[in-house]
């Protein structure tokens, strides 16, 4: 009786422990890069992105974020760019040119929305009033971590959400009284267009050999999607960008370390902004800037000023800082050793 | 009594004949002189062959004498620092003892490697493993060390920068084709880049924050 007991309990163990490995197997982590499955709405962005480059239109693009809301009057004219100004300002509208770094950029936003996600294409919807073709990225369990509404008509973006883990939207934005024409194109501003050096691979790897830190992956789904560079008052700046493909974050590097004469440090030695980008904070893992939701971040380390501004979920855009190096602040044994380490490029 | 002379050197050389070398040593027997002058030649001659064969780096020649199948310590095998990390191979069971290839006169020194066939091992006691702890724990040391100088404070020739956060915003604003924005709570307006007039001050201009 009592073996039949035993052979009977490890039979039962067996059978859960293939139960969990079965549930396991068919409940991927949300965290699972790439999500699997097919990509079927990849087509609809693409067209989408392609229209924002030949259609001329006037809107009000609503952006909504954890903290708020804010309207821009955006005005695009293809080859030339998008216009955006404030609805209701009276100042020169922010101009945005049109440019090839602009449209790999995007290629490069859509190739890692495709590796991150499952994009799949969902029931069409009605989106202030056009019929709207509506695509949702999944995560690798199925969650949905960003929708996009695309015009049946003009194929132009209608709207874009992005969503934290738990389901809530981080990030909103709707395109509204949409009309066809660029009447309003401000013919005066000259515009921004992204920094002209462009960074490739062998330009990278030379930065980092003289000490640069420039990760191409900086966590589970942030990876690099573009770097360039320019230089103030004769110092090189790096600007790198990486990407999920629904969110982007900035990071820019330079050396140097920041003055202290308006930033103390605080009581572990660290230096660098606080929420809002003034002052000081303990850490360098949550500063916000304050607004719809733009992250900002500047800290000194290793003999660099890395500064980070992104436009995501605030989860996302702390595990970018984290990624990077810590700032200075511990002064402890194990501390200055792993530093030292690290400045050797031994670690 | 004659003594030796000329015969003296020819018999340290072992250029005599048989018979020859027997009266030879039976004179030396009975005459003091010719005894001394023979040690003083033999004691000559070893220093003179001494000096002609330089005496090779112990650890240089066990590493050529210690490659199997090696006939020449020049064929064709690894180059030189390469066949045996320092402080040689701990476990070597089928290498064997170098062999002296030419009469190597005193004074040597004596190299104590015993053979496997002697039943000890054959690890050198110059490779012991009290050396591999000392190393170990030099190398650990100077690491280390180093990397504690070098996690120091930032150096005072950094410059100091002052990042341009109103030229980021714009950069970030192109690339990510938003318009940065500030706290609706203080400032209803986006935060606008630099260059450009604005009618309203912030209560709290992000510009200012790299200082």
């Amino acid at each position: 009786m009592r073996r039949g007991g035993t052979r009977s309990a490890i039979s039962s163990l067996v059978v859960a422990l293939c139960v969990l490995l079965g549930s396991a197997a068919t409940h991927p982590d949300a965290s699972e890069v790439p999500a699997e499955g097919g990509d079927g709405g990849m087509t609809v962005l693409r067209g989408a992105a392609e229209a924002d480059g030949r259609v001329a239109y006037t809107a009000v693009r609503g952006l909504r974020g954890p903290q708020g809301t804010l309207a821009v009057r955006v005005v695009s004219r293809p080859g030339e760019g998008l216009a955006m100004a404030p609805l209701g300002a009276e100042e020169q509208p922010f101009v945005v040119r049109s440019s090839s770094a602009l449209e790999t950029l995007d290629e490069s936003l859509l190739a890692m929305l495709e590796h991150t996600y499952r994009v799949v294409e969902a029931e069409p919807e009605e989106l202030d009033g056009r019929s709207a073709k509506v695509v949702e990225a999944r995560r690798a369990d199925d969650t949905v971590a960003g929708r996009f509404w695309v015009d049946e008509a003009t194929d132009l973006l209608l709207g874009r959400d992005v969503y934290d883990p738990a389901g809530d939207p981080s990030f909103s934005s709707r395109l509204t009284e949409l009309r066809l024409g660029d009447r309003g194109w401000p013919e005066d501003t000259l515009g921004d267009e992204p920094w002209g050096d462009a960074l490739d691979h062998t330009e990278r790897e030379e930065l980092r050999s003289e000490g640069w830190t420039l990760p191409e992956h900086l966590t589970w789904n942030l990876r690099l999607v573009d770097a360039r560079s320019t230089h103030h008052e004769e110092h090189r700046v790096v600007h790198t960008v990486y990407s999920d493909g629904l969110s982007q974050i900035s990071v820019f590097a330079q050396r140097g370390k920041l003055g202290e004469e308006h930033l103390s440090a605080d009581q572990n030695g660290y230096v660098g902004t606080g929420t809002g980008g003034g002052g000081v904070t303990t850490g360098h893992e949550t500063i916000f800037g304050g607004d719809v939701g733009q992250y900002q971040s500047m800290w000194q380390a290793n003999g660099f000023v890395y500064t980070l501004l992104a436009d995501a979920p605030a989860d996302l855009a702390s595990s970018a800082v984290t990624a990077l190096p810590g700032p200075e602040g511990s002064s402890g044994f194990w501390s200055r050793v792993q530093r030292g380490l690290s400045r050797l490029g031994l670690v | 009594m004659d003594h030796l002379g000329e015969r003296l050197s020819a018999l340290i050389d072992g250029e005599l004949g048989a018979a020859e070398h027997e009266r030879a040593l039976i004179h030396l027997a009975k005459c003091e002189p010719c005894r001394f002058e023979a040690d003083m030649m033999r004691r000559l001659k070893r220093r003179l062959t001494g000096l002609g064969e330089p005496e090779p780096d112990l650890d240089f020649m066990g590493r050529l004498m210690a490659r199997p199948g090696m006939d020449s310590p020049f064929g064709a095998g690894a180059p030189l620092g390469s066949s045996r990390p320092l402080g040689g191979f701990p476990e070597e069971p089928t290498r064997k003892a170098p062999e002296r290839r030419e009469p190597r006169t005193s004074p040597e020194r004596y190299v104590p490697v015993r053979r496997p066939e002697d039943g000890g091992s054959v690890r050198s006691p110059y490779f012991s493993g009290g050396r591999y702890a000392v190393a170990g724990l030099a190398v650990a040391t100077a690491l280390l060390g180093s990397a504690f100088v070098a996690g120091g404070e930032n150096p005072d020739n950094a410059p100091v920068v002052e990042p341009r956060l109103s030229d980021y915003a714009v950069e970030h604003a192109v690339t990510s084709r938003q318009i940065p924005v500030v706290d609706p709570a203080t400032d209803p307006v986006v935060a606008w880049p630099a260059g450009i007039p604005r009618t309203s001050e912030r209560a709290s201009d992000p510009n200012e924050t790299t200082r």
